[in-house]
């Protein structure tokens, strides 16, 4: 402690050299001191603060790339969504331009159909009444054989074999021509 | 008036009250017995065997050291994933020496090994300058006496403002990057990469000695930059907030040395104290990096 004495009395003497002269004892205790902070910090402080700091960084980079992830998922899906609403879109289009044509078919088909079906009633009227003139004329003709048979009985009080008869007037009748009451009625048709 | 014209009065009306203070007050004699920078001095207070003894300096140290630690280790155990203010602070300073600091200047695995080496030197060293700068009972120089009893006056103390301080952190730093450097290189390897590459001939000796004296005055360069910056710094807010009144004998200067102290006093708190731990800390980063890297 003498030293120290010396160096203070030195001191008070005026100088200022006590500033700049290394003092063994605090270069000591300096070394000491640091050593135990640099040992407990080392132990007790830095490792939760890097801990707690990568934590958080691995906690940042998660909800980025979950943040990215979940982006992705979002634009995949808007893109399918997309995609199944032109399919949705197309399709539609689709039905629609079918029903369109399935309506033209069917009104085109209806349209045939209704002529088609009306050209056959005329011709089964056409059918109708030239069997109806046919059977008319058969009739006639039947009529007019009777009415000729009974005719000649009267006139010739003769009375010839029924079929015998009958087949005179069958051939008197063939050769009248009633072609003309079948073409009148033909042509009325 | 022009900007420049306007700081010349300025600074010509602050002298210029000055005298006139000085002529109308008048000195009341030069006090020759207040030696300011006695205040710095490291009295013994606790006489302990060898060099032990519990001084000014070693109190400022083991309290710089106690509140170095107690903060840390509290914040760090209390991180949370949402910070406030205080932890992001620290962890800013904590990211800002990992990365800034020793990353940059090492490669991964000194980086590894000496990040809390200098993290801590960063740490303590702010810490002792922040507290430095607060006013504490602890001026033995210049008691008050009350009811016969000696009471220290309040001063601003700072271990860093103490050479032997950094010194020791110096020393600490030397031996370290040097040590790391010989396992890196071997001995004559070390020795050899003193010199630039490229260098040879005559001139690679007169290089090599100019080196090896730099390496060395390293030593003194860091420990005196920031010892000086620090005493210096509280010296003169001593002087302005009071000392030169003393000195001088003219009590009324005072008023215009005062607002200069506050002004003093803030830019030291808030730039010198964080900047020199700052410079220390990179320094000392640039030395353990310089010393294992391949080319000079």
């Amino acid at each position: 402690m003498l030293d120290a004495l010396v160096i203070a009395a030195e001191g008070a003497d005026g100088g200022g050299s006590f500033l700049v002269q290394p003092d063994v004892g605090l270069m000591l205790w300096t070394v000491v001191a640091f050593a135990i902070a640099a040992f407990l910090l080392q132990k007790f402080a830095f490792p939760p603060i890097a801990a707690a700091l990568d934590r958080r960084q691995n906690m940042i980079e998660e909800s980025i790339e979950s943040a990215a992830r979940t982006r992705a998922e979002a634009d995949e899906v808007l893109a399918e969504y997309r995609e199944r609403l032109a399919a949705a879109r197309e399709q539609a289009e689709a039905i629609i331009a079918r029903a369109r044509k399935a309506a033209e078919t069917t009104e085109q088909e209806t349209i045939a159909q209704a002529k088609q079906r009306r050209e056959e009633l005329l011709e089964q009227t056409k059918r109708d009444i030239a069997a109806e003139t046919r059977r008319a004329i058969q009739d006639i003709r039947n009529e007019v054989a009777d009415l000729t048979i009974l005719a000649t009985e009267k006139i010739t009080r003769k009375t010839l074999g029924e079929d015998d008869q009958r087949r005179l007037v069958e051939e008197a009748l063939a050769e009248l021509d009633f072609t003309a009451l079948a073409g009148d009625a033909g042509s009325r048709n | 008036m022009t900007k420049r014209a306007k700081i010349w009065t300025g600074v010509g009306a602050y002298l210029g009250i000055g005298l006139l203070l000085g002529l109308i007050v008048g000195s009341a004699g030069r006090d020759e017995n207040f030696q300011p920078q006695n205040e710095f001095r490291l009295d013994v207070w606790v006489d302990l065997p060898g060099p032990f003894d519990i001084t000014k300096g070693v109190v400022y140290v083991i309290v710089a050291v106690a509140i170095t630690v107690g903060l840390m280790i509290y914040i760090a155990r209390r991180m949370e994933d949402k910070p406030n203010r205080v932890q992001t602070l620290i962890e800013t300073v904590y990211v800002f020496l990992r990365d800034s600091i020793t990353r940059n200047n090492m490669d991964a695995s000194m980086a590894a090994k000496w990040f809390p080496f200098i993290a801590t030197l960063f740490l303590f060293i702010w810490v002792s300058n922040m507290i430095g700068y607060i006013p504490m009972p602890v001026n033995t120089e210049h008691p008050i006496t009350l009811f016969g009893i000696d009471f220290p006056t309040f001063q601003i103390y700072a271990a860093t403002a103490n050479l032997s301080v950094p010194l020791v952190l110096a020393a600490m730093v030397f031996i370290g990057y040097t040590v790391e450097g010989i396992r890196a290189k071997g001995p004559g390897g070390y020795l050899k990469a003193l010199v630039p590459a490229g260098v040879t001939g005559p001139m690679a000796g007169f290089i090599f000695v100019l080196e090896l004296f730099s390496n060395i005055l390293r030593l003194i360069s860091l420990s005196v930059r920031l010892f000086a910056n620090i005493l210096a710094g509280h010296l003169i807010i001593l002087f302005m907030a009071g000392g030169i009144a003393v000195l001088l004998g003219i009590a009324a200067i005072a008023w215009l040395t005062l607002p200069l102290a506050v002004i003093l006093f803030i830019f030291e708190i808030g730039l010198i104290a964080t900047l020199q731990a700052f410079i220390f800390a990179i320094l000392a980063s640039i030395y353990f990096g310089g010393a294992v890297a391949q080319d000079h």
